[in-house]
């Protein structure tokens, strides 16, 4: 059996499915909990049922562009891997990144489908696993005391803490981001300048190529959002741009 | 039993579910990899794992106590529970929660938010499970052509496809912080080609070096 085809195998996606489904049974349990909590405390039937209706009308476009992600992943991981990570917990930029490092780990060189083998493949999963589980641990350990803590006397009052926490911390968090992208793309300029001799300008381009590409689809929804107020290609510019990125691949490695 | 008290036993309840249902999620979730590692005789490189945490795992773990920090109060009990057992935050889970919060006429921090808050990202993870397992399900007839050789440039360029998009993102409003990291990072792997096959490890300087450059501006400002 390939690698690919094991990756796909029924065993696979049963195990994936079967999580998937714990999750589904965790967020009914909720569901109806809050439902009738709302209902015991005097709220209103009609708006509590238009805001299940609205929370999913509105999830379905961003859903939609998590599973363009899914297919961005299965070329090199399968689908019921990916399938897993982008229904519970992950999101697209993330899974991406973390299954690249492991992969640079395991010395396959990168989320290359042709360098894939299934002990690179269980040691990606594992990292993916542990590097994003952090969340969900501190609510274990923190939720509760921290909500107490923060002791909401007014809405606010609240917004203002809020806002004094976030204050660094978000360009920090942007600043992350640039530092990490910044490294991906200085090796993709260094393998086209020097990996065949120094300044040789012979290397791979197509890592290059794609990063202009893509980030000019980017570019593109960007100005139909923020310009001409498309604000629901939001849900999808990630990965709408990631999937056209790949594909100039696809046209560029033919000519 | 008044509305008060009525509402202190639901949410020490929602925090006692929310508690085990993490802790069984997590368990399954790392549990996964090493019951696939089984099944495929091939378990996963402990060593591997330790050295790829270090490099890009610690960027994620500070991402993750900034998120747990800024959104729990925002979403509530439940609603972070729930959160941050299906991902998706940003681009899904927080504007999901302040759209019903707006359509409620509820503010943060309430019990009617904590509510409400609840009742849409359960609803939102809900249905992103539906979609994504009917689009698995229609995925199923296009696996060959998915795996055929004229893709595989496609999809081992996903990495390069997601830079671009995120730098875009990133860098756009924010030039001042990148072309320090991206101007050191392009001419040390020029400079030093056999750098690339461990690029996640050039994160650690070239975020410190970003990161270093936005408090400097951070403090300009103030």
């Amino acid at each position: 059996m390939s690698v690919m085809a094991a990756l796909n195998s029924a065993p696979l996606y049963l195990i994936c499915g079967g999580i998937i489904g714990f999750v589904a049974i965790i967020c009914v349990v909720f569901i109806v909990r809050a439902y009738k909590a709302g209902l015991a405390m005097g709220m209103d039937r009609v708006i509590l049922k238009r805001v299940v209706t609205s929370s999913a009308t509105f999830s379905v476009l961003p859903a939609v562009g998590i599973l363009l992600g899914v297919i961005a992943l299965s070329g090199s991981l399968g689908i019921p891997w990916p399938w897993l990570r982008l229904s519970v917990i992950g999101a697209l930029h993330y899974e991406t990144q973390v299954a690249q490092a492991a992969a640079e780990h395991v010395g396959i060189g990168g989320l290359n489908p042709e360098a894939m083998t299934l002990s690179a493949f269980s040691t990606i999963a594992l990292l993916m696993s542990l590097c994003i589980m952090w969340g969900m641990l501190l609510s274990v350990l923190f939720n509760k005391g921290y909500l107490k803590k923060i002791g909401i006397k007014s809405p606010s009052e609240n917004e203002t803490k809020l806002n004094k926490k976030s204050g660094f911390g978000d360009l920090a968090m942007s600043a992350m981001f640039i530092g990490l992208v910044s490294a991906y793309i200085g090796s993709y300029i260094g393998t086209f300048v020097s990996s065949n001799g120094l300044f040789t300008f012979t290397g791979d381009w197509l890592p290059l190529a794609v990063v202009f590409v893509s980030g000019l689809v980017m570019a593109l929804f960007v100005y139909l959002s923020e310009k001409k107020k498309k604000l629901w290609v939001d849900n999808f510019s990630v990965a709408a741009s990631m999937l056209i990125g790949m594909s100039s691949a696809v046209v560029l490695s033919l000519i | 039993m008044n509305r008060n008290e009525y509402f202190e036993k639901y949410n020490n309840k929602t925090h006692g579910l929310g508690r085990i249902f993490s802790v069984v999620t997590l368990i399954l979730l790392l549990g996964a990899p090493f019951l696939i590692g089984a099944i495929l005789g091939a378990m996963p490189d402990l060593g591997a794992v330790a050295r790829g945490f270090l490099s890009v795992g610690l960027i994620w773990t500070v991402s993750s106590v900034v998120e747990f920090l800024i959104y729990t109060p925002m979403l509530g009990a439940g609603g972070s529970y729930l959160a941050f057992i299906t991902g998706n935050l940003i681009n899904m889970k927080i504007p999901c929660a302040v759209n019903a919060r707006d359509i409620a006429g509820v503010k943060s921090g309430t019990p009617e938010n904590e509510i409400i808050s609840t009742l849409s990202i359960a609803t939102s993870s809900l249905v992103t499970i539906l979609v994504l397992a009917l689009g698995v399900l229609l995925l199923q007839p296009l696996k060959g052509v998915l795996q055929s050789p004229v893709l595989q440039p496609a999809f081992a360029n996903v990495v390069p496809a997601l830079f671009g998009a995120m730098a875009y993102k990133y860098f756009r409003g924010n030039m001042k912080i990148a072309v320090a990291p991206l101007l050191l990072m392009s001419l040390l792997f020029i400079l030093v080609p056999s750098l690339t096959g461990s690029t996640s490890m050039m994160i650690i300087p070239s975020g410190a070096l970003a990161i270093g450059i936005a408090y400097l501006l951070y403090r300009k400002q103030k």
